[in-house]
């Protein structure tokens, strides 16, 4: 069961005492495999409230994932359950539930308000009901002054909130996004992010997808992390990133003289090498990556080096993996 | 809890089914092609329609077909007249106005169209007058009068074919019946054939085929190619009450569709064709049953090509086929329209009930089609062939209304077993 964050007393019936509550979106030992290829293999998962990042590389598997979710396909092994049922061929959990597709195809000749209203009909409710619920979840995306515009006319990041707002129009308990992100502007990504927290804050179990680590950082610190259709790492994101500080880093310096600046920062005792891939790069390797961050900028103003660049060219999601798939970077 | 203001099953399922039918109509109105499949569909009725036009205000020349208009020996009487009188053809100085008193000279179109069909059935026995009396004269001798041998001078006599089911062997005495009113004929004729003609081919088989063929194809299978199907699917709703609902929209649009054209196209004809009204009121029976038979037959084809394409990507592909399959299908009810192989078909039985529908309204049709091949005992009347082609009497055997509960029950059936197949391989199907 879902706690009751809202306080406003669920008229739902309560479970006999004894009869555990099913999680809202429990794997078991589920594979789905296409020939011979293993889009998911083995995975065990049970999520219940709270915002959860699934994150992983294109093609390992957190569309199918979701797909198995929402009955969309059938597992080749093992079991599915949506708040306790079979979604394959059973659309009944789906009153519960809010999707959003990764697909960018929209039906682009309909406003966004006739877009949110049709599909809310499909949930049973009246023309003008569907209508309000609609205007109500445009305006929680931010899209009520864009209400009436086709979306053919919409930018990227308008079309992914209306699809946001779309799986929003029943209020459902999960919502399941699909790289709500992708292509989105700045702009728009925060916004989705706001909604996506706001989400969670009302007690509503999200998932959303992602190949991109620091957008899932922003969101939520509960992820699961999937690798060649593999769940390698399910938890808190901060515990799985103060392990990656044990082992070697690699930060890499853009300026004018990289040799000179490679002098200054070698004396450091957290650095342990250094090399140069031309003449104003340079690249660091360090076993402390925090600390390293923290005094990087005192060094190079101090010693009056020009600098145009910092980065960590292996703070991603591919590095994190390599480390939890072998534990080297 | 209160279970008044709860929406039931039913008001949930026609809300929903409202809502995807109701968009399934947008969206067909939003798409060109739409357009272009309706238009072409209208077009292509349209010419047939003024072929037929034509035909209705073009002039038939009047034929005459015994020759008897002629006036050999130039005397001014025209031969049917000096033979009826017992004059010589060929002798200028021989004719009725030497007669005493003289009778005067007919005008020789009297002679032409003078001797119209006077049988009212197809029956066996004696039937037809000499209306000019140009049989019955002096001049000719008792078996003359009585060249077919049936103890009846100046008849026709009818006896129907031992072997061949409802066809009749017609023998004359000679000169009766034998000069019928072509123009009068032909345009009967013609107008009954086109709305058959236009009714059987070209509403319920090409626009009945057609339009679903471009138009319910990709009602399923779009939209999971396109991706826009998880939004539907992501709802909670049965997939088969999608499937049934998508074709709803679908039929709202052609059931309209078909209705309009065939009440312009009876409209037409109605008032092109030839009567003493203003209007052909006796042609509305034929006109209501191939407004069924189309609407029974596009509810088949929407239900099958829709199924076709869930079933595989390129569903045309398997659509096609089956297409040319309801060609030779229509043609085989064209002429063996009792076939047993139009039992595996849809169109075949929608022809049942457009046969049946006709057989009711115009029942001397087939009293028409024997006259007109007759035609006096000389050459086929114009018209005649063409309305043989296009008649058929309904195949089931079970006269004309039976035959239409049945194929309607078919075609019923036919749609049901296909939403079904439909729907199930739907619900197995994994969307990607």
């Amino acid at each position: 069961m879902m706690p009751d964050f809202t306080q406003q007393g669920a008229g739902e019936p309560t479970p006999a005492p004894n009869a555990p509550a099913a999680p809202v979106v429990y794997f078991n030992g589920v594979s789905k495999s296409y020939g011979r290829i293993h889009a998911l293999s083995n995975v065990t998962l049970g999520l219940s409230g709270g915002v959860t990042g699934i994150l992983g590389m294109n093609g390992a598997g957190k569309s199918t994932l979701f797909k198995l979710l929402m009955g969309k396909l059938r597992p080749s092994a093992g079991e599915v359950k949506l708040f306790g049922v079979d979604p394959w061929k059973n659309p009944s959990p789906y009153a519960k539930v809010g999707f959003v597709p990764e697909h960018e195809k929209m039906h682009d000749w309909m406003t966004a308000l006739e877009f949110v209203s049709t599909f809310a009909r499909l949930h049973g409710m009246t023309r003008s009901e569907a209508k309000t619920e609609a205007a109500r979840v445009l305006d929680f995306v931010g899209l009520s002054d864009v209400a009436n515009k086709e979306i053919g006319r919409f930018s990227k990041g308008m079309r992914q909130r209306t699809k946001i707002a779309h799986a929003l129009v029943n209020d459902p308990e999960l919502i399941v996004l699909d790289e709500p992100l992708q292509g989105c502007d700045p702009l728009a990504r925060t916004t989705i992010m706001n909604v996506i927290r706001e989400l969670g804050k009302l007690g509503r179990t999200v998932l959303v997808s992602s190949h991109i680590l620091s957008e899932i950082e922003r969101i939520t610190e509960q992820i699961v992390i999937l690798h060649q259709g593999k769940l390698v790492a399910l938890g808190n994101l901060h515990a799985i990133r103060e392990r990656l500080d044990e082992i070697p880093h690699t930060i890499r310096i853009v300026g004018d003289d990289a040799r000179s600046l490679a002098k200054d920062i070698l004396s450091h005792p957290a650095v342990f090498g250094v090399s140069f891939p031309n003449e104003t790069e340079l690249l660091i390797q360090t076993y402390h990556f925090g600390q390293m961050h923290a005094e990087l900028p005192r060094l190079i103003v101090e010693n009056g080096h020009n600098v145009h660049l910092i980065d960590n060219p292996d703070d991603d999601l591919e590095s994190l993996l390599h480390y939890l798939a072998g534990g080297e970077v | 809890m209160a279970s008044s203001n709860l929406p039931s099953l039913w008001s949930g399922m026609d809300r929903k089914a409202l809502a995807i039918g109701e968009f399934t109509l947008r969206q067909q109105r939003k798409r060109l092609s739409t357009w272009v499949v309706l238009l072409v569909g209208v077009a292509a009725m349209g010419v047939l329609t003024m072929f037929y036009v034509d035909a209705m205000t073009r002039d038939y020349e009047a034929v005459d077909n015994d020759g008897d208009s002629y006036d050999w020996d130039n005397d001014g009487y025209p031969n049917g007249q000096e033979q009826m009188h017992g004059t010589n053809i060929f002798d200028p100085l021989d004719h009725p106005g030497l007669f005493d008193p003289p009778i005067a000279a007919d005008d020789a179109s009297d002679w032409i169209n003078e001797d119209d069909f006077d049988w009212d059935a197809l029956e066996e026995g004696s039937v037809g007058v000499d209306d000019n009396g140009d049989c019955d004269t002096e001049r000719r001798t008792e078996s003359q009068k009585d060249a077919n041998g049936n103890g009846v001078p100046c008849d026709i006599q009818i006896r129907a074919d031992r072997y061949g089911q409802g066809t009749f062997t017609i023998e004359s005495d000679g000169n009766v019946d034998e000069d019928p009113d072509d123009e009068a004929y032909a345009l009967e004729a013609i107008h009954r054939s086109f709305v058959l003609a236009i009714g059987k081919l070209g509403v319920v088989f090409l626009i009945g085929i057609f339009v679903p063929l471009f138009m319910a194809t990709g009602l399923i299978r779009n939209e999971m190619t396109s991706g826009t199907m998880h939004f539907m699917l992501a709802k909670p709703i049965a997939r088969g009450e999608v499937f049934l609902y998508r074709l709803l929209g679908f039929y709202a649009l052609a059931w309209t569709y078909l209705t309009a054209l065939i009440a312009a196209l009876a409209l037409v004809a109605g008032l092109m064709g030839p009567g003493d009204g203003l209007y052909r009121f006796e042609d509305l029976g034929v006109w209501m049953s191939v407004w069924l038979a189309s609407i029974l037959a596009i509810t088949v084809y929407g239900m099958l090509f829709c199924t076709l394409g869930v079933m595989w990507k390129h569903g045309m592909v398997l659509a096609l086929p089956f297409a040319a399959w309801e060609l030779g299908m229509i043609l085989t009810t064209l002429g063996a329209p009792d076939a047993a192989i139009l039992r595996f078909s849809v169109i075949g039985w929608a022809m049942n009930i457009v046969d049946a529908g006709a057989a009711m309204a115009w029942q001397d049709t087939p009293l028409l089609i024997q006259m007109g091949l007759w035609g006096g005992g000389n050459e086929a009347l114009e018209g005649a062939e063409a309305l043989n082609v296009f008649w058929s009497t309904p195949g089931l055997g079970l006269g004309a209304l039976g035959t239409v509960v049945v194929s309607v029950l078919v075609l019923v059936f036919q749609a049901v077993a296909c939403w079904l197949l439909g729907s199930t391989l739907f619900k197995s199907k994994e969307i990607e």
